[in-house]
């Protein structure tokens, strides 16, 4: 097709104008595609660190006052528990899916001779659902009410090993427990934080702090479709008469997170958008300097028997050859700058690779298509609309 | 002399005796702020087929107006213009750039090819736009021969070749469609005399071989070889 042709040929003879404005296309994509791409990343990357959380309903006490139960235990960091009955009902309307009662305070420990008191986190755990819960990187779990388990970060910062003691309570008032086993990190974490807490049986939680209630139960559940059914069958159960239970669905934190992360891909990628508008003046300005140069080329089309919508697609092809070029360009450009900021910012670039991440190349360049075709408009419908008698004078 | 296009009879309808160009008291009026410019007043005339004529007058005398009208490039404010027949006054822009296409060839003083084009692009361009298909270069060199261009400028491109060559690629251009008219501004206007003369000799020729030819000159040695001469001073037709 002739008019296709012209086009080409117009881009090439005008080299470096074309080149310059394509460039401003390039720039654009890549700054729309490699921000989508950090943002994927950033969003998988956080995906997997809460992956292990993602299928649980967790219940504690209703924190609105009123409900719950106000307990006696010693060091218990709330005074608003959930009773042994409240945990029969929950585990009852969790069947089939494991319910796991958990017990935690914050107390004083000494690690060795002649080291000072620290205060951290204890928690209290049923030695049966603890493998269910926590991975072990080494060590093994507590077979007895003495032994206990530690996060890997309190291990590391503490220097404690397997086969360390720990005496709880000032002066260890409260007895020393055994390090049997270090837990694998597992990060940010909704149901129980572990990497800095010292994980202790229930059976001994209870006898030392005189407990015979919990802070608050974890359901693990199977099917993931379950989870919404889950959390109203404990809602509608425990809180038939007034609310005493609060249900946190993980899923649906880790859901307001993700949601959150996406609406900081888009506002960065938005900042690429500008770029990419910039771009998209820089096409405008150089197809009206193309009209401009052939309006007596235009008036000479019209008068041998070119029509309006011929022309128009002329300048059009020429917005358009811009658009893809620079778009491809820029793709391709997209994957090193992707690398280069995952590599830089979070320090893999195992998200790179995958169709959530290569789709934000896809929208960099089809919005860089979209640009060009849009800011050639303007130009071609001008050219279009030249008054063949007007342009043929034209010198 | 090459082998020229045959002309179609069938190109001017049934009515083979049916003026080519029929113009019924066209006028013109150009609306200026320092009042209205009655650029042609009352023209008529009839082209029949076959005719060579030459249409002169001085700066001013609506010469342009007129041949932007008989190109349908441009509309009377009043009466009517006939194409082949057919009546332009209410065409749409779409169809009056489609009679031009078809109906019409036109040869500027400037020569006006596309430098972006080698030559057997130019002189197809129309026929493309015709067709809406690729170049057809065999018909393209059928009518560079025809103009008695050589075949070694075909691929060339119209910067590269002299004045007198440019103009023989405009008039194959112009004939490329088979037109029902040549209409020709000034076509040795940029010419040297001898080589003005070559293009004149080629368009007697075309005339003698059957095509209409509508040229718009203020060289009477040019005139000359027309075979009527329409005189147009103060847009009225004196002669």
């Amino acid at each position: 097709m002739i008019f296709w042709e012209i086009a080409k040929r117009n881009i090439r003879i005008h080299l470096l104008r074309s080149s310059l404005a394509m460039l401003g296309i390039v720039i654009g994509v890549v700054a729309i595609a490699s921000m989508g791409i950090l943002g994927n990343g950033m969003v998988l990357s956080v995906s997997e660190s809460l992956r292990t959380v993602g299928d649980s309903v967790i219940v504690t006490p209703h924190a609105g006052g009123g409900g719950g139960h106000f307990g006696g235990g010693g060091g218990s960091s709330s005074a608003i528990v959930l009773s042994e009955q409240d945990f029969q009902q929950i585990k009852r309307v969790s069947a089939p899916n494991s319910a796991i009662p958990v017990l935690q305070t914050t107390d004083r420990m000494k690690l060795g001779v002649g080291k000072d008191d620290i205060v951290a986190l204890i928690y209290g755990l049923d030695q049966d659902d603890v493998p269910g819960l926590l991975t072990l990187e080494s060590g093994d779990y507590a077979r007895s009410t003495s032994g206990c388990l530690v996060g890997s970060t309190f291990a590391k910062d503490h220097n404690v090993k397997v086969g360390s003691r720990i005496s709880i309570g000032t002066d260890g008032s409260r007895g020393s427990l055994r390090v049997t086993g270090i837990i694998e990190e597992r990060g940010m974490s909704f149901d129980v934080s572990t990497d800095s807490a010292v994980v202790a049986t229930q059976d001994w939680f209870k006898n030392t702090y005189n407990r015979d209630d919990y802070d608050s139960i974890v359901i693990k559940v199977k099917n993931l479709d379950d989870i919404e059914n889950v959390k109203t069958a404990i809602e509608k159960q425990m809180n038939r008469r007034e609310d005493t239970v609060d249900v946190m669905d993980t899923r649906k934190v880790m859901e307001s997170i993700f949601e959150a992360f996406g609406q900081i891909t888009t506002f960065v990628s938005a900042i690429g958008g500008i770029s990419m508008l910039v771009a998209g003046v820089s096409i405008l300005n150089i197809m009206m300097m193309s009209v401009t140069e052939r309006v007596k080329e235009i008036g000479i089309m019209r008068s041998i028997g070119a029509q309006k919508r011929e022309v128009m697609a002329m300048f059009l092809y020429e917005a358009m050859i811009l658009g893809v070029v620079g778009s491809i360009i820029g793709g391709i450009l997209s994957l090193l700058g992707g690398y280069a900021i995952s590599s830089l910012m979070l320090q893999t670039t195992k998200y790179l690779f995958i169709p959530s991440s290569l789709i934000h190349i896809v929208y960099g360049m089809t919005f860089g298509i979209i640009i060009c075709i849009i800011c050639g408009i303007y130009p071609a419908w001008r050219a279009a609309n030249l008054n063949p008698i007007d342009a043929l004078r034209h010198e | 002399m090459g082998i020229l296009p045959e002309k179609e009879p069938e190109v001017t309808g049934p009515d083979s005796d049916q003026p080519v160009m029929v113009f019924r008291d066209v006028a013109k009026v150009y609306p200026l702020p320092a009042g209205d410019v009655r650029a042609l007043d009352g023209v008529s005339f009839e082209v029949r087929r076959g005719e060579f004529i030459s249409v002169m007058g001085p700066s001013g005398s609506g010469k342009s107006t007129l041949l932007n009208m008989m190109g349908c490039l441009d509309t009377p404010t009043e009466g009517d213009i006939f194409i082949s027949g057919t009546r332009t006054g209410d065409m749409t822009d779409a169809e009056l750039t489609s009679l031009r296409r078809d109906r019409i060839g036109f040869i500027f003083q400037y020569f006006n090819l596309f430098p972006l084009l080698n030559i057997i692009e130019n002189v197809t361009f129309p026929m493309m736009l015709k067709s809406g298909r690729g170049v057809d270069p065999e018909r393209g060199k059928e009518v560079l021969r025809a103009v008695q261009l050589d075949d070694s400028l075909f691929t060339h491109t119209p910067t590269e070749l002299s004045g007198g060559q440019q103009q023989r690629v405009a008039v194959a251009r112009a004939l490329i469609n088979n037109p029902d008219i040549l209409l020709c501004d000034e076509p040795t206007g940029n010419l040297d005399t001898r080589t003005g003369a070559g293009i004149m000799d080629l368009m007697t020729d075309l005339n003698r071989r059957g095509t209409t030819i509508i040229m718009v000159t203020h060289d009477p040695h040019i005139a000359e070889y027309s075979r009527r001469t329409i005189q147009i001073i103060d847009g009225r037709i004196v002669s």
